[in-house]
């Protein structure tokens, strides 16, 4: 209870974006829409001061509330417009701003993937199905929403409990060593399996080690399934963000993963032209 | 909960509940589809902010598949979405409830409720072309036209005379 208490402020930031979701769901008799969205505003600005990492450099905190506020607001106003045209238009925004996310992640070739694929491919074929079945404008099942507080309460409670785990598992007085102690402490090779202790306890500390959350540099994962993907310390912050690092790992060990998704494509491609509909002609 | 880990993580996890809560409550089709495609971005967020603090490049691979499968997903649910607007004339998921299982009761409609009827405001009656003119006699142009029958449409296609006729028609309409 004292824990929840100390949290109130999270709590708080994530029930005015839910209530702005509420406040902006389409229903029978319109709601003004700048509220909804200063609610849902204040409320990113508000875990924007609890989740923000003091630490890192200026413009890259600034850089990155500004995509993440953007890519909130957008989906907000993407899941709650009632023309469904301006719906794709706002994932579109949603997406642009999820690739600059990604830049500031050093994933410059998954953000221009991105761009091309999304904003580029799939938004436009969206676009032309909503030209193609939707002719007669305004409809009635986009103005009235399928229990909007039931879904909202639903999703946001699932997303309490994921930011609660978060904290829960960050907080700084549960650093590195504080689990280390506890774990080395605490008799878990005797309870797990009777009398090999030592290959028990570096089956822990790996664990460990996986669970803690290593930041770049400080600390180097031993064991790795991937031998390509694994990058050496000082080159990695370099390394990661260059694309040859990314195509060798893809190109090496994803390979066979690589021509599965070859497959997939062509498979996909074979069942949508059969699925889709078409005129006595054989024209769609 | 200050890190450069978690915030990534908060905001994935944020773009995923907004898709679902959009799942749940929208009532289009393409809305469905487009809400599903936005808890995948918020799933890709996740994955390469653990690739960043794993200092490996597995996430990011794992992201290119998602982009991948997600394509291949749109491009099949388009191609539904298609079929099932001929058989109805409407994108309402709620049309498709007669799918549900056998024993399970029928969802209450939102027209159920005693809500009145929806009237589109003007603002949001597209507007429609005006009749141009009288339309042309395809037929009687291609008799003299001298287009000659072994390259003319075979009575399979739908761009025989009368069939244009009707989809100049409906265009016009």
């Amino acid at each position: 209870m004292d824990w929840i208490g100390q949290h109130w402020l999270d709590w708080a930031a994530l029930f005015l974006i839910a209530a702005g979701v509420w406040w902006l769901m389409p229903r029978a008799r319109a709601r003004p829409k700048a509220v909804g969205v200063l609610l849902a505003l204040a409320g990113t600005g508000m875990l924007a001061t609890r989740v923000d990492d003091l630490s890192a450099p200026l413009q890259e905190t600034a850089l990155f509330w500004l995509f993440a506020a953007a890519a909130i607001i957008g989906a907000v106003l993407m899941i709650t417009n009632r023309n469904p045209v301006y719906s794709a238009l706002w994932f579109a925004v949603v997406t642009l701003n999820v690739c600059g996310l990604f830049l500031l992640q050093y994933a410059p070739f998954l953000a221009a993937a991105t761009v091309v694929v999304y904003a580029g491919a799939i938004v436009v074929t969206f676009v032309f199905v909503i030209m193609l079945a939707q002719q007669s404008g305004a409809t009635a099942y986009d103005q009235r929403a399928r229990q909007p507080l039931v879904a909202t309460i639903a999703c946001f409670a699932l997303l309490a409990a994921v930011v609660g785990t978060l904290q829960y598992v960050a907080e700084p007085h549960r650093g590195s060593d504080d689990v280390a102690g506890s774990l080395r402490d605490s008799d878990v090779p005797q309870t797990l399996g009777a009398g090999s202790g030592e290959p028990r306890t570096t089956d822990s500390e790996t664990l460990r080690i996986s669970a803690v959350s290593p930041r770049l540099g400080e600390t180097r994962l031993e064991v790795g399934s991937n031998p390509f993907s694994q990058l050496e310390d000082g080159a990695k912050r370099e390394e990661m963000g260059r694309m040859h690092a990314l195509g060798r790992s893809l190109f090496g060990d994803y390979l066979f993963a690589v021509e599965l998704a070859g497959t997939l494509l062509l498979i996909a491609t074979i069942g949508a032209i059969a699925i889709a509909p078409r005129r006595r002609g054989g024209t769609l | 909960m200050t890190g450069d880990l978690e915030r990534y993580l908060v905001v994935g996890a944020i773009l995923f509940v907004l898709g679902a809560v959009g799942f749940f409550t929208r009532r289009n089709l393409i809305v469905l589809m487009l809400c599903a495609e936005m808890m995948l971005h918020g799933v890709s967020l996740t994955l390469v902010a653990f690739s960043r603090s794993h200092g490996n490049l597995e996430g990011q691979a794992f992201t290119i598949f998602i982009l991948t499968v997600a394509t291949c997903e749109a491009g099949l649910a388009l191609a539904i979405i298609l079929a099932l607007y001929q058989k109805t004339n409407s994108l309402d998921v709620e049309l498709w409830t007669e799918l549900r299982e056998a024993d399970l009761p029928p969802p209450t409609l939102a027209e159920d409720a005693g809500l009145p009827a929806f009237v589109p405001p003007e603002s949001q009656v597209f507007p429609t072309l005006t009749p141009a003119g009288v339309l042309p006699d395809v037929r009687r142009a291609r008799a003299s036209g001298g287009v000659d029958d072994a390259a003319s449409p075979t009575a399979d296609s739908p761009l025989e005379p009368p069939q244009a006729e009707d989809v100049i028609r409906t265009a016009v309409r």
